[in-house]
């Protein structure tokens, strides 16, 4: 199995996280989308580390991003927690004071 | 081995200080219980002035990249010392904020040089790792910052939206990234550009004759990235919000320092791949390409944000939308392509530094004295707070380009590098933009001096007051005397020397 595969793999997680998101349904949809995201560049990464590039520059790049996420994840959850508790709602929808 | 790893902490050791700041400042507020919140202001004062000098230490040396991907050169410094400057305008205002809740002050500053933390290693890096990283560091400091207030929920939804926005971003540049670098095989910019081609991989130069698209995918989907950090249209949609919403220190962080790091990470980004002295022939050329989009969205983004910034009520929001126009007229610089614009796209930044500190210093001023940040609740303060508001006007003059102010020399400087790019048609649409800011910039000032006073008592902040009206003098002086900024900026440009790395 070539890189190819690999690419098309992640294109398509790429392509099912952008809707997701876009589709902000919920909150958490979203940021589950934003995951998705985050893992389709790290297929990208250790697949054209594997295939093509000599050293661990991608394969340290996916170990990063992994890293990055956790943050990112803990970070907007406690957000949303925050919004929760405030709006008793977590859909975007709802959560809208500011806007003319 | 060991020698070369000790000289590149030393090089470091601005960033090693910082550090040491924001972990003090937290530990300070934790054993002194919350009681002594002043306090930890001074220490993060004092840790950003050594900050500083040891910057100012690293004046004149010669570019060089240590610990394998951090360079550190005079174009870094530059950034690194505008956060500096920033960062401690921003912690006064903390300072003199009279909504600030005192609780928790530790983590509000360690938050803040966490932040800076993360622009100095974004602005001195052409490794893509160690940018992201240093992005990062920067975007998830900023959406705690935003929802600092977590009682208020204008402050919640800020935090929310920028999260959702901010994350996106961030997977959609991280996404780009990895396919530049299946492309290439490195993630060094200035590997990426200089290769010619016949190695494998081919680097930059040889992929472009090959594979065209997915470079081309590649390269936008980085540049929204960059888009998304800097709020040019149509990336922008959380900053009204998210400016409007966030403590106002807060967003003056976000409106000047955070925007200029996006700023320093692009021009490093674009510097190194498609302008520096050994990049590839047809990679600068497509460069150039590169750069008329950049001039499009440079265009939809000032006309954009000025035509918003029309209809505003509240002086927040409105400044909001401002920083977003002012985002398009320093992008003129980067789409020029060349060191005469980077040098402009730099002194416009360091213009913008003094009259958009000010304007948001006014308006935590101003949120104090009324409670609200509505323009109408300005009416005749003009009159109760003199000194303030005489410093206002002088930056809206500057902010809508207006002589003898830095706002009106560097949109010359920005205009000429326009025209010197054959960008005639951008510095055209430049032009009427600064017409239609006039507007909404002398509304302001029409309301603070020519409305009948209301009654109204002004407590002193001489501190405050202060640093408020030495901005002012700022704004007025480096318009007078041009030359330092502008000297600064031309030694700031080894970024697009072939040695640096």
């Amino acid at each position: 199995m070539g890189v190819g595969a690999y690419v098309a793999v992640s294109a398509a997680l790429f392509a099912l996280g952008v809707v997701c998101i876009i589709a902000r349904r919920n909150i958490l949809y979203v940021l589950m989308g934003i995951e998705m995201i985050l893992n389709a560049a790290n297929i990208n990464f250790v697949a054209f580390n594997r295939f093509g590039g000599d050293g661990l520059d991608g394969r340290m790049f996916a170990i990063f991003t992994i890293i990055l996420a956790a943050a990112e994840a803990a970070v907007a959850l406690a957000i949303v927690l925050n919004v929760f508790h405030l709006f008793d709602s977590i859909k975007p929808s709802d959560v809208d004071l500011m806007r003319e | 081995m060991a020698n070369a790893y000790l000289s590149g902490l030393a090089a470091i050791a601005p960033e090693l200080v910082l550090t040491g700041t924001a972990l003090a400042a937290l530990v300070f507020d934790l054993v002194t219980k919350g009681r002594d919140s002043r306090r930890v202001g001074y220490l993060a004062l004092g840790g950003l002035a050594l900050t500083s000098l040891l910057l100012i230490g690293q004046w004149g040396e010669p570019p060089r990249t240590v610990l394998g991907m951090v360079t550190v050169d005079q174009f870094g410094n530059f950034f690194k010392l505008f956060t500096c400057a920033s960062l401690a305008a921003v912690v006064v205002f903390v300072l003199n904020d009279r909504r600030e809740r005192r609780h928790g002050i530790g983590e509000y500053y360690f938050l803040l040089l966490g932040a800076a933390v993360g622009v100095f290693f974004m602005v001195s890096t052409n490794n893509l790792l160690l940018l992201m990283l240093g992005l990062e560091l920067l975007s998830l400091a900023s959406y705690s910052l935003a929802g600092f207030h977590k009682g208020d929920r204008k402050s919640a939804e800020a935090a929310m939206k920028y999260v959702v926005f901010g994350g996106l971003s961030a997977g959609i540049m991280l996404y780009g990234i990895s396919l530049l670098y299946g492309l290439t095989g490195t993630i060094d910019l200035a590997e990426m550009a200089s290769a010619d081609g016949s190695g494998h991989p081919a680097g930059l130069a040889g992929q472009l004759a090959q594979n065209p698209i997915p470079v081309a995918v590649a390269v936008v989907l980085i540049l929204a990235g960059f888009a998304y950090k800097v709020s040019l249209v149509p990336f922008h949609f959380w900053t009204p919000d998210v400016y409007e919403g966030a403590p106002t220190p807060v967003t003056t962080f976000l409106a000047v320092g955070s925007k200029a790091a996006g700023f320093g990470a692009l021009l490093r980004f674009v510097g190194a791949l498609f302008v520096r002295e050994d990049v590839q022939d047809t990679v600068r050329a497509y460069g150039e390409r590169v750069g008329l989009l950049i001039a499009i969205l440079a265009a939809v983004t000032m006309t954009v944000g000025n035509l918003s910034a029309l209809r505003q009520r509240s002086l927040k929001r409105m400044l909001a939308f401002s920083s977003i126009a002012h985002a398009g007229y320093v992008m003129i610089g980067v789409a020029a392509m060349s060191a005469g614009g980077f040098e402009a796209a730099m002194y416009y930044l360091a213009a913008y530094y003094f009259m958009n500190l000010g304007a948001f210093g006014f308006l935590l001023y101003f949120e104090g004295v009324t409670s609200s940040d509505d323009i109408d609740g300005l009416k005749g303060l003009g009159w109760r707070a003199p000194l303030v508001s005489i410093a206002m006007v002088v930056f809206l003059v500057s902010l809508t380009g207006l002589p003898p102010t830095v706002g009106f020399y560097g949109k010359y400087l920005l205009f000429q590098e326009g025209v010197a790019a054959n960008l005639i048609w951008l510095v055209v649409i430049a032009g009427l933009n600064s017409v239609i800011s006039l507007f909404y910039y002398f509304r302001v000032v029409r309301t603070l001096f020519l409305s009948k006073p209301a009654e109204r008592e002004v407590a002193p902040q001489p501190l405050f007051v202060g640093l408020l009206a030495a901005l002012g003098v700022a704004t007025v002086f480096f318009a007078l005397y041009t030359a330092p900024l502008v000297d600064w900026a031309r030694r700031s440009m080894d970024l697009l020397w072939a040695s640096s790395g």
